[in-house]
């Protein structure tokens, strides 16, 4: 099992630098669930698909299709948690794979540095590979629970470029493809025995994409703002996401909008490996809850 | 006063003449057909007729070189040209060419056959000749209208066109038609506004009509609605009266709770085999039939209060219960209990309820009843398309998201609430509602319908009026791409609506949250008038969803040998020009099957299907084309392998002169040339298309007239 189950780990920029919790969290989970996460050694940012793809998307398609070559040489498929690190990495894979001149453009760079793109790996999210009964599935994490989340109330934030362009996006399980309305990180939290609960614009951006955060702060905090009246609305007891940069604009962005609009939420924002690793019994510590700037202890409280 | 007497004594004279000549027609048809096969040696002598058709074929080609050209051609004796050859003159020009010219064979060069073959048919059988004496060349679709900057090719392709034709014509045959007798019965599928109204009209011309409904009350789509636009009255009101003169007409056998189950045979004769569903309730009549006196189904409910199940009635989308037995509505026709075999548990309850009436029967099967029709009209009507699958609009997923079916049942008095409009999360009156028009039509996502369904932007204004008039201070906001009020009073209906203080928002609905405390709902559009976004926040979204073809209309194709359009309703005969009639000689339609249409349409439709229909049956006789195929016995092996492969059934071997050769029924047989193609022997004829005729125009065009 373990041969089969195992991705080389991209890391991304912001779960290593800012939420290390949620590397930590990632691979000892996943590892309970028979999934083995390897480093992708010398892997640079993704990069950020807002920031470089509007700026010069060659650059963006060459540094992408490098950390792809990285698991190429190591013959394994890649798995990531960010949904930032998914847009690139997948979708440039997934263009290169099917466009000769895109490819043949972006090997006459990676030459340079004695590497060449062949289309030999597939790029997954974690998510993905936990939710898909072929992989991990939905029964298996709730076997792996020790410590159930029972009583709380958590709300799913899905992310932007996780799931759009939809047309572009290509789903080996069934059931994940909805970007209406789509439930099935609700079934994963409903695994860890808390309730997930639905709220107005669960699918709307949480205001940090696109180079929105960098770019114009007010506006961005704007829209999480707005996701945050109506979080409240439902009496959710945190939010839960699979992508640090979300996670970062709704936890560091609490405190900048009550710094900014004077509104206080204490929310605690947790990324769903880090629920998955209490639910299994990973303490707050290992997972490095004390490093979020919204305090998870009201959360804590309720499952410990 | 006496020379206009006199006038009048030429006019009856005249029409006496003309019905003088009828009887000499029928004459001409009953000759015996030339013999099969045999290519009678007489010299060809071919008249051919280049039409301008104005500036259409004259300002895309060079006519004068075209008949230089034609001149040349082997077999022609004869070349004109004219303006317009189908108009009187042109025709006379025929005429006159045929007799003068001793013409064995005409060739016009005009148009499609499918527009002017019968004309340059009777202008050939006027002039003497058989009518199936006649070819035409199109030069006119096929050629100027897509060269039409080609000058010199289109020229060209004319030539072609040309040649090949009288390469056909000088082997043309004469035939005849053949004439079958009408059954003076009619079909009408669908009880609906437009069944009711096309079985209506056939009996009321004389016509026994069978009328066949698969749900168990007659009244269709129109039944379910409250009121009707842009007059407002009932639809009920306008409706019933309708249902009861279908219900008590002498020439209509209404059968409801019934499906066309095969159709065998062609115009004038079609066997229908019809299922009878097992309702389990006899109604009296069939009790009667039974020897049970005065028994049978009354409606009086009996059995329906003591039934132990409880489901949800379809009539009311599933917004009001029924039990197993039922009645959908109080104004059912005919009056008569149905049983939910899906939820019947048999417990028997009725059956002791309905007592000495004796008209339940829990065992009871489905049964099969054969008539004889002439003509069938298809009034099918429609489904709603699922508005589900526009997940960005949540129907299904938010309560206070309904469709406009569901807002006709709750706004009508005799629906669910009593007419009271509330919102189903809690019962509440909505304040502020919201209207999602083309809630699925004209939609080229892939996951809705590309087409206009017609008749939502109307009701949705009626919607919006009836709201403002029964709920005081409610707001209707109506979020539209266009409002297509299209009718009679239609566009002055949407005045008044702007009047009364309908909101209306141009912009397509791009998504609807729910705010899962208070059950409100969020639309959000982009309002291209005032070009910024809306954010609306409405207590009741009501989506005018799409129509769409019958889930089962493939199977209704089948069965009528009926064709579909692009877009899935059943095809007519011409957009235009044979809107009621189909590809099939003796198959119409009426109503929303063909295409959607509002009621003042449909019943129009209805209306014209119906006279359609009649016409064969009161004719008596219809004639059918002479392009069957006919076996060449001295050929004929006997191999049977045209008998399978023949699609309408026509083929069958027979025992003759001690070996076994194949006999077509002519009536049955559609001329499609299947068995003629085939047969390895060559025994097959194909009247009008036969082998010595296809091949010589592929040899005119190959060999580019050089022979």
């Amino acid at each position: 099992m373990e041969a089969t189950n195992k991705y080389a780990f991209f890391l991304g920029c912001i779960a290593p630098n800012r939420y290390p919790g949620i590397e930590s969290a990632a691979i000892k989970t996943s590892k309970k669930l028979g999934i083995e996460l390897v480093p992708l050694k010398g892997a640079s940012c993704c990069p950020a698909p807002g920031a470089f793809g509007s700026i010069d998307l060659n650059i963006w398609y060459a540094m992408a299709a490098r950390n792809v070559v990285l698991a190429e040489q190591m013959k394994t498929d890649i798995a990531l948690i960010c949904n930032g690190c998914y847009k690139s990495i997948w979708e440039v894979n997934h263009k290169l794979k099917h466009n000769k001149d895109l490819r043949e453009g972006v090997n006459e760079v990676l030459k340079e540095i004695d590497m060449e793109y062949k289309g030999t790996v597939n790029v997954y999210h974690l998510a993905e590979l936990l939710y898909d009964p072929k992989i991990c599935g939905v029964e298996k994490i709730r076997a792996s629970v020790t410590n159930p989340l029972n009583g709380t109330r958590i709300a799913v934030h899905y992310g932007c470029h996780l799931l759009k362009p939809k047309k572009d996006r290509v789903w080996s399980a069934p059931g994940i493809g909805d970007t209406e309305n789509p439930m099935w990180i609700e079934d994963m939290v409903a695994a860890l025995g808390a309730e997930p609960v639905q709220y107005r614009n669960k699918m709307l951006c949480c205001g940090a994409g696109g180079g929105v955060r960098g770019y114009d702060i007010v506006h961005s905090l704007d829209i999480t703002n707005e996701k945050m009246i109506n979080l409240k609305a439902v009496k959710a007891d945190a939010l839960t996401e699979v992508c640090p940069f979300c996670q970062l604009q709704f936890d560091r962005g609490q405190i900048e909008i009550e710094e900014k609009f004077g509104v206080k939420y204490g929310l605690p924002v947790l990324h769903y490996n880090e629920l998955l690793g209490l639910a299994q019994g990973m303490s707050p510590q290992e997972l490095g809850l004390d490093l979020h700037g919204i305090s998870c202890e009201p959360f804590l409280q309720k499952v410990l | 006063m006496a020379e206009k007497k006199k006038t009048t004594a030429k006019k009856t004279e005249a029409k006496k003449e003309i019905k003088h000549e009828a009887p000499a027609k029928q004459e001409t048809k009953k000759q015996a057909p030339a013999p099969v096969g045999s290519t009678t040696k007489q010299e060809a002598r071919i008249g051919v007729f280049i039409c301008h058709c104005g500036t259409n074929i004259a300002g895309s080609m060079d006519i004068p070189a075209v008949q230089e050209y034609v001149k040349t051609i082997p077999n022609v004796a004869y070349v004109d040209n004219y303006k317009y050859m189908c108009s009187m003159p042109g025709q006379a020009v025929i005429n006159k060419a045929i007799t003068e010219q001793k013409l064995t064979g005409v060739v016009v060069a005009a148009c499609s056959p499918r527009l002017h073959e019968p004309t340059f048919r009777t202008a050939t059988k006027e002039g003497g000749l058989n009518p199936f004496r006649f070819e035409m060349a199109n030069i006119r679709e096929q050629n100027s209208w897509v060269h039409m900057h080609d000058q010199e090719g289109s020229t060209e392709k004319a030539k072609d066109a040309i040649r090949i034709a009288v390469a056909k014509a000088a082997l043309l045959q004469d035939l005849y038609p053949k004439a079958v007798p009408v059954e003076h019965a009619a079909m009408v599928v669908g009880a609906g506004v437009a069944g009711m109204q096309a079985a209506l009209d056939l009996a009321n011309a004389g016509i026994k009509t069978y009328l066949i409904e698969s749900d168990a009350s007659i009244g269709g789509r129109m039944s379910q609605l409250d009121k009707t636009f842009p007059t407002l009255d009932c639809s009920q009101c306008i409706l019933t009266p309708k249902m009861v003169d279908v219900g008590r007409a002498p020439n209509i056998e209404l059968m409801t709770w019934s499906e066309v189950d095969a159709v065998e045979g062609y115009i004038g004769n079609f066997d229908v085999t019809i299922r009878k569903k097992a309702r389990g309730v006899l109604s009296v009549a069939e009790a009667e039939a039974k020897g049970i006196v005065g028994g049978g189904c009354n409606g009086c409910g009996d059995c329906e209060v003591v039934c132990p199940v409880v489901k949800p009635n379809e009539f009311e989308v599933g917004m009001k219960p029924r039990k197993a037995i039922y009645i959908n509505h109080p104004q059912v026709v005919p009056l008569l209990y149905t049983i939910d075999w899906n939820s019947c548990i048999k417990c028997g309850l009725c059956v002791t309820a309905c007592g000495e009436k004796k008209a339940i029967e829990l065992e009871q099967k489905d049964e099969f009843v054969k008539v004889k029709v002439g003509t069938a009209i298809l009034a099918t009507g429609f489904d709603i398309f699922p508005v589900e699958n526009k997940t960005e609009w949540g129907y299904k997923r938010y309560e206070n998201v309904i469709t406009s079916l569901e807002f006709e049942r709750l706004i009508c008095a005799s629906g669910p609430t009593g007419g009271h409009l509330v919102r189903p999360s809690d019962g509440e009156t909505p304040k502020r509602v919201a209207f999602v028009l083309c809630a699925g039509s004209r939609d080229n996502t892939g996951n809705g319908k590309p087409y206009c369904s017609r008749f939502c932007c109307m009701y949705s204004l009626k919607h919006a009026h009836q709201i403002i008039e029964k709920i005081p201070g409610c707001v209707p906001y109506l979020f539209y791409m266009d409002i297509r009020s299209f009718g009679k009073m239609y566009e002055e209906f949407y005045y008044r609506i702007q009047d009364e203080g309908g909101k209306f928002i141009r912009g397509r609905v791009a998504n609807i949250l729910e705010d899962p405390v208070t059950k409100n709902l969020h639309v959000h559009a982009d309002d291209t008038l005032l070009d910024r976004p809306v954010d609306l926040d409405v207590d009741l979204v009501v989506l005018a969803a799409a129509v769409q073809p019958k889930e089962d209309t493939n199977r209704t194709r089948k069965l009528f040998g009926v064709s579909c359009s692009m877009d899935g309703w059943l095809l007519e005969a011409h957009p235009k020009l044979n809107p009621c009639g189909t590809t099939t000689a003796g198959v119409f339609l009426a109503g929303v099957c063909q295409a959607p249409k509002d009621i003042p349409d449909t019943v129009a439709s209805a209306e014209g299907a119906a006279s359609a229909a009649s016409i064969p049956i009161h004719m008596g006789e219809v004639e059918l084309e002479p392009y069957f195929a006919t076996c060449i016995e001295e050929k004929c092996a006997g191999c049977g392998m045209c008998v399978n492969l023949c699609p309408y059934s026509a083929l069958a071997l027979v025992e003759k002169e001690g070996r076994k050769v194949m006999q077509v029924t002519e009536a049955k047989c559609k001329g499609c040339g299947t068995c003629g193609g085939f047969c390895p022997g060559g025994a097959i004829w194909m009247n009008h298309f036969a082998t010595p005729q296809i091949v010589a125009q592929i040899d005119a065009f190959l060999l580019g007239g050089e022979q």
